[in-house]
């Protein structure tokens, strides 16, 4: 065989296709992966907005108690104060499971369905 | 769809186009991490990796080079950084001495004028990886010399003295069947080394 023969082979084969090989459904997996993950940080910022709004709500309500009847409040705060420990497990139990449904659950949700 | 549309469009939040650019240059990232993992077990997750990463910095693409030569220095460095995570990434300026002795020697009476090109394709597999990279980028995708350079970092000089140590080595193991002129010239290489 001759040189320029050999050489010709040699570019041909270098500009073969390797033999690998993706799933035919390959860009439809990597699109739902960016949706979910897409999606984990979009429900974290609705939790956080939401919790946002519950805690404005509670500040607004505790400010027009604090105009209309100031007594009620400060019997609230005294109640809070005495009963710390539990009030602070409830606020965080009722956070958890708001947290949970926003995005825990969906989250391990979209990872159960896709594995 | 051109490019600068579909990235228009997938920047608007289109999933559609998304994957339709994954669709377009799948092969592209396919050849490229698959010469350098050489693992199809593996290569899935590279290749997902490199889509996730061009879709996240996709708003930072400027239209500067074009996007597959963009795709490509993505699929690339993140080909490479995985090879590092397992410490199979050499850096160093490879032996042609050792990678000869990697390929397989080519017996003329096992092979078949037709097989001879099976043959190169298999020793192409076994041959360093910054040369596979080269002939894969220079060769399968048809990048220019300023194009690999721009992908791999390598000065083009670097490229140009792969691609040719490459045909070499190969052209060596071939040397049954080539004129006594390319043994003088594989010799010649070896001595400039």
């Amino acid at each position: 065989m001759r040189n320029d023969e050999l050489t010709e082979i040699l570019d041909r084969s270098f500009s073969v296709e390797p033999d690998f090989r993706l799933p035919v459904d390959f860009a439809q997996k990597v699109t739902t992966s960016i949706l979910r993950r897409e999606r984990w940080k979009t429900d974290l910022q609705d939790y956080f907005f939401l919790t946002a709004i519950l805690v404005g709500l509670i500040a607004v309500a505790s400010g027009t108690y604090y105009l209309v009847d100031k007594e009620l409040l400060i019997r609230a705060l005294n109640f809070f104060e005495s009963n710390w420990l539990p009030v602070s497990f409830l606020v965080f139990i009722l956070n958890f499971v708001l947290f949970a449904d926003k995005v825990l659950l969906r989250l391990l949700f979209s990872r159960w369905k896709i594995d | 769809m051109n490019d600068t549309e579909l990235i228009s469009q997938i920047l608007d939040g289109n999933m559609n186009a998304f994957t339709f650019l994954v669709n377009r240059y799948q092969k592209l990232v396919v050849h490229i991490s698959g010469r350098l993992i050489q693992r199809q077990d593996e290569l899935e997750d590279v290749c997902q990796e490199v889509f996730i990463k061009v879709y996240q910095n996709l708003g930072k693409y400027r239209n500067e080079c074009k996007l597959s030569t963009w795709i490509a220095t993505i699929a690339y460095n993140s080909s490479v950084n995985y090879l590092r995570k397992f410490r199979k990434f050499d850096e160093v300026n490879p032996d042609d001495s050792i990678a000869l002795r990697n390929l397989a020697d080519f017996r003329a009476e096992n092979y078949e004028t037709t097989d001879l090109k099976h043959y190169i394709r298999e020793q192409i597999e076994l041959l360093p990886i910054q040369y596979r990279t080269v002939v894969t980028l220079f060769h399968l995708e048809e990048f220019s010399y300023q194009e690999v350079e721009q992908i791999t970092g390598m000065a083009e000089g670097t490229v140009k003295s792969y691609l040719f140590r490459a045909k070499a080595l190969l052209r060596e193991k071939l040397k049954h069947i080539v004129d006594e002129n390319s043994l003088k010239l594989v010799k010649e290489i070896s001595n400039e080394k």
